[in-house]
């Protein structure tokens, strides 16, 4: 049996709003190393507010879109935890099956997000002329 | 070409062209030496960015410098880089109001019953929606308007904390609560002389295990229970034995017969005093009030929330239940002639009293009727129409919908479902409903 909550901790009533950068595909390195600490790209913003996302040698148009349904951030809060390491921390679902062996977990919304950065269209490479060398 | 191509030579791990020192080596974007990523990005080893190397990059994109505002935020990878430490929920209305109003909202069910979440009134299905997207998480960007105009480019590191392609989608549904008429059947209340004898096996349970194990909010289960003669007892909830209740409620009209409680109403201290040697004290209140007309209570002073009125409704058709329920199908007229003879003086039956609780078959002859309950039907639509029509082939309108008006809402009306769920056809001029699928 389960009974995760979830709710807003009261210490923080005003949340700074996360971002959301959404991307066709994955992101990947050339070769099979941890993404971590690794540079993604520049993200600039014209005078009209357009982002545009510059990944390697791919530019990405993109707009800010402000979503049908806000989205919460849940983070498993770990100060109610008497058994953390009875629990499947890393498990991808909220489903119960996963959480069978407590029902002291508890989630907190780390940030309610209203609106997302979407690049939609297929990147556009960049295509260079080789700069002469002198 | 589905493949997205990124070139670049000198370094093997795939050196972004303006990270490298533009004084010292050549960039190379030549397109004829590929790295195919299949259909992915790539990115590069980190360095730390200047001015220099973002401008260098706008110059080969041919953009100009000059279009953007003078922020840029470089986007990293956190070192703590943890797709899985957060999950995102999508939150309508109701439940980004519960919960910015300090609500604690839960998520509940019994392994297999797949998640529900729950605020203090109302349920939630859960489904987990992926999309082949990739969603970085940023927990502080930057976006245009926020951005001053300077002449001066700055340049500002922002870190991904996660990439995330999965979220929770939800739907609001009505609650579950067939699981909570099976947990408390478990060990139904026979009485205070029962209870410890062989039968008292089953399990007992508090309104927190009933939280833990049912699908639904607080208000629901609370209504769940009002509804299903249950009664708290030495703080667990129990099931009133229906023959148990029968008696109790047996007890009840014979001290209204003597103390002509049924014009008057009935007075809850007397009748908690005279009956309390018998029965448990909150049985005796909780069948008295299930069975009274329902009070627009809030203004009511003690003296009168001490006086019920019991309702003919309610009597008559728990009497009806005691004589057809385990009576197999009954003559129908037989049965009219036996119930409103065991209703108490001055109350009057009408079959309108039992919809949704005993079927008719008048074309049989004789008349029958039998003991059907709305209550033990299935909860889920589909599962409902097909017990439905192994019951009956075909259902007229009337007599369907007091089996089904308790899955509509105010957007699926009783009309809706049928259209859903059901084939309309007409027999003798009457339309009737018979199931969709064909066999």
């Amino acid at each position: 049996m389960v009974r995760a909550t979830i709710e807003i901790p009261r210490d923080n009533a005003e949340q700074k709003e996360w971002a959301i950068i959404e991307l066709q595909g994955d992101l990947e390195t050339r070769h099979p190393v941890p993404l971590s600490g690794k540079f993604i790209g520049d993200l600039h913003f014209t005078h009209k507010d357009a982002p545009v996302l510059i990944i390697g040698h791919h530019i990405l148009h993109g707009k800010v879109v402000t979503l049908e349904k806000p989205l919460a951030v849940l983070a498993k809060s770990l100060e109610h935890h008497v058994n953390v390491q009875d629990m499947d921390v890393t498990s991808d679902s909220l489903s119960p099956k996963h959480e069978a062996s407590s029902h002291s977990v508890s989630y907190h919304v780390e940030t309610i997000i209203t609106k997302k950065i979407l690049f939609k269209t297929r990147p556009k490479p960049i295509i260079a002329h080789v700069p002469k060398k002198l | 070409m589905d493949e997205i191509q990124i070139a670049s030579e000198k370094e093997q791990v795939g050196a972004l062209p303006g990270a490298l020192n533009s004084n010292t080596e050549s960039i190379d974007l030549d397109p004829s030496s590929p790295c195919i990523t299949d259909g992915n990005l790539a990115i590069n080893t980190p360095r730390s960015r200047s001015i220099l190397d973002i401008n260098h990059i706008l110059e080969f994109a041919k953009l100009e410098p000059a279009d953007f505002r003078s922020q840029v935020q470089c986007l990293y990878f956190s070192e703590q880089l943890e797709n899985d430490a957060i999950k995102l929920m999508e939150l309508d209305g109701p439940l980004q109001d519960a919960l910015k109003s300090g609500e604690r909202i839960e998520i509940r069910g019994d392994p297999g019953d797949g998640a529900v979440v729950v605020t203090g009134s109302q349920t939630f299905d859960v489904k987990e929606a992926e999309t082949s997207n990739s969603m970085l998480m940023i927990s502080s960007l930057s976006y245009g308007p926020d951005i001053p105009n300077e002449d001066d480019k700055s340049i500002i590191k922002r870190q991904v904390s996660s990439i995330v392609h999965n979220y929770y989608e939800l739907r609001p549904i009505k609650p579950r609560l067939a699981k909570l008429r099976a947990l408390l059947s478990e060990n139904p209340f026979r009485g205070s002389e029962c209870e410890g004898d062989e039968l008292d096996i089953g399990k007992k349970y508090t309104f927190s295990e009933l939280q833990q194990r049912v699908q639904a909010s607080d208000a629901e289960i609370k209504r769940g229970l009002a509804k299903m003669n249950t009664c708290e007892l030495k703080g667990v909830w129990r099931l009133l034995d229906f023959e148990y209740a029968a008696t109790v409620l047996y007890h009840i009209l014979q001290l209204c017969e003597e103390r002509d409680w049924l014009q008057n109403g009935l007075n809850m201290t007397e009748c908690l005093q005279v009956l309390g040697e018998l029965f448990p004290i909150e049985i005796i209140k909780h069948m008295v009030t299930s069975h009274s007309n329902e009070n627009p209570d809030t203004m009511e002073t003690d003296a009168q929330k001490n006086i019920y009125n019991l309702c003919e409704d309610k009597i008559c058709k728990h009497l009806a239940e005691l004589c057809l329920k385990n009576s197999g199908k009954f003559n129908l007229n037989d049965f009219l002639r036996a119930w409103q003879e065991s209703v108490p003086d001055g109350m009057k039956t009408n079959l309108s009293q039992i919809e949704g609780m005993a079927l008719v078959d008048s074309d049989a002859r004789p008349p029958v009727i039998w003991y059907y309950s709305v209550d033990l039907l299935p909860e889920d639509v589909g599962e409902r129409f097909e017990v439905l029509f192994e019951e009956r082939k075909k259902w007229s309108l009337e007599d369907i919908t007091p089996y089904i008006r308790d899955l509509t809402d105010e957007k699926t009306t009783v009309n809706a479902l049928l259209t859903k769920y059901a084939r309309a056809s007409l027999t003798n001029g009457i339309k009737m409903f018979s199931s969709r699928k064909t066999n």
